[in-house]
């Protein structure tokens, strides 16, 4: 077994192809993740005891399955209740419904982490809650929220891998398209590997930059 | 805003008030009233119960029973009084609790903008003179990180007194604050009891007590135990505890 840097030469084009697919459909299900997410930690935060137990059985169901398994369910289940989605929606809705959870957890444990006195003095001068969280516990929080937000999205960009399970032509299914035709296993995945690496080092990367500059 | 109306009758009456954390009963049926431009502080031993007293007259503690009569009117939080209630009762606490995302100027400006309506430029006109009545003019757009302790205080000191307060809670005001810088606190508390504040202070600083206050009360295990003028109370005090207390404070 040798790595056959010519190879992955040969079939950077396609690879990047894949890539590409991976980079996008993390955008989408992070932009829709992160709004989902923010909007289910608010109300699970704020929202009152029905919507507070509900966005807690969300956040603790999604939190508890595979992610893979949500993807399935979406895709090769819900056709069956007449709602058939293209395989990036389908992929997409899943994620973003997975990682919404995730995110409302990271928003929750953001806005605990600023002092309670922060509230209090909110309070002292007269605010509603609903004034003191947008003036002065969310512009807090937003700081805060940017280095794990940035550790999620680096997350996103591996669990995209998943799709490939549902046939998406993602960086990693792309690279076992080129294993299978060249009977050479190793040098496509570890030149997805490399790229897969491009893409999250940067990220994580830019998250402990921004975490130094918080502290 | 009052000028040289002449008060009448009590700003602040207390009556039974109780506090429970759970089963935990913390302030056992406190009473005192309270007049006009009247400056009271309160002292005793940590965890007397003092601190949760002041936190219950404004509601950032809801009180477990009793009653509050403030400016006249007896507080119903089922009326929706607490905000108007909080609006007239400025508070300063131990941690300063000042906005560390805003500006000195900001964390003045804020509240009258938004609890007020208070047009941007006169708050901010406002934020500046309180600024500089606490000695502040030349940190108006640091933010607290980059202030000292003592600086962050009078911060809050003047963004509590953007509200146009009737009454001033202090809540450990010094705890907190380097010894050195601790005068600098004091100064502007001193200052804003001369221009005839409503104040209650929990304090420590026997020196405060004795130069400002009208009245000490004196509390333990979450019962006022003794009361008086600060040289009744200091000199001659009447409780066992008082006196151990005092002696230990005066030790320090």
């Amino acid at each position: 077994m040798k790595l056959d840097f010519p190879l992955i030469w040969q079939k950077l084009p396609f690879l990047l192809g894949g890539a590409w697919t991976t980079f996008s459909l993390t955008c989408v299900s992070m932009l829709f993740a992160t709004i989902a997410g923010l909007l289910i930690g608010l109300l699970n935060m704020f929202g009152g005891k029905v919507l507070g137990a509900i966005t807690r059985v969300y956040i603790e169901v999604v939190r508890g399955t595979p992610a893979l398994l949500l993807i399935c369910i979406v895709y090769f289940a819900l056709p069956s209740a007449g709602i058939n989605l293209p395989q990036f929606t389908a992929a997409a809705v899943s994620l973003a419904a997975c990682y919404a959870a995730y995110i409302a957890e990271v928003f929750r444990s953001a806005v605990e982490s600023i002092p309670k006195g922060q509230t209090e003095a909110a309070f002292s001068l007269g605010m509603s809650r609903m004034q003191s969280l947008r003036y002065v516990i969310l512009p807090q929080t937003f700081r805060r929220i940017l280095p794990p937000l940035a550790n999620e999205f680096a997350a996103l960009i591996k669990d995209t891998s998943l799709v490939a399970f549902i046939s998406m032509e993602d960086l990693l299914y792309r690279s076992k398209m080129v294993s299978a035709s060249t009977f050479d296993y190793l040098s496509p995945l570890l030149g997805a590997a490399m790229i897969y690496l491009a893409m999250t080092l940067p990220i994580m990367q830019w998250s402990r930059s921004l975490e130094r500059k918080a502290s | 805003m009052d000028g040289d109306m002449q008060p009448t009758g009590m700003i602040l009456e207390v009556k039974d008030l109780r506090k429970s954390f759970g089963s935990l009963e913390v302030i056992h049926g406190v009473s005192f009233t309270m007049s006009h431009k009247e400056r009271l502080v309160l002292m005793g031993p940590s965890g007397s119960g003092k601190s949760t007293l002041v936190r219950c007259l404004n509601w950032i503690e809801p009180p477990t029973s009793g009653t509050v009569i403030f400016d006249g009117t007896a507080v119903d939080p089922a009326k929706g009084d607490i905000r108007k209630l909080r609006e007239d009762i400025g508070m300063v606490f131990q941690q300063f609790n000042v906005f560390p995302h805003l500006t000195a100027l900001q964390n003045v400006a804020l509240a009258p903008q938004i609890v007020k309506k208070t047009p941007k430029a006169e708050a901010e006109k406002e934020a500046l003179e309180l600024l500089a009545k606490v000695g502040l003019s030349h940190r108006a757009g640091y933010k607290p990180g980059q202030m000292s302790g003592g600086e962050q205080q009078r911060v809050a000191i003047a963004r509590a007194l953007a509200m146009h307060p009737k009454l001033m809670l202090f809540d450990e005001p010094t705890s907190s604050i380097d010894v050195e810088l601790i005068h600098e606190v004091l100064d502007v508390m001193v200052q804003l009891a001369e221009e005839g504040m409503t104040m209650i202070v929990v304090t420590h600083e026997m020196g405060f007590a004795k130069d400002v206050a009208d009245r000490v009360i004196f509390m333990d295990q979450g019962s006022i135990i003794e009361t008086g003028s600060p040289s009744d109370v200091f000199e001659h005090p009447q409780q066992e505890r008082t006196r151990s207390f005092l002696s230990k404070v005066h030790l320090a």
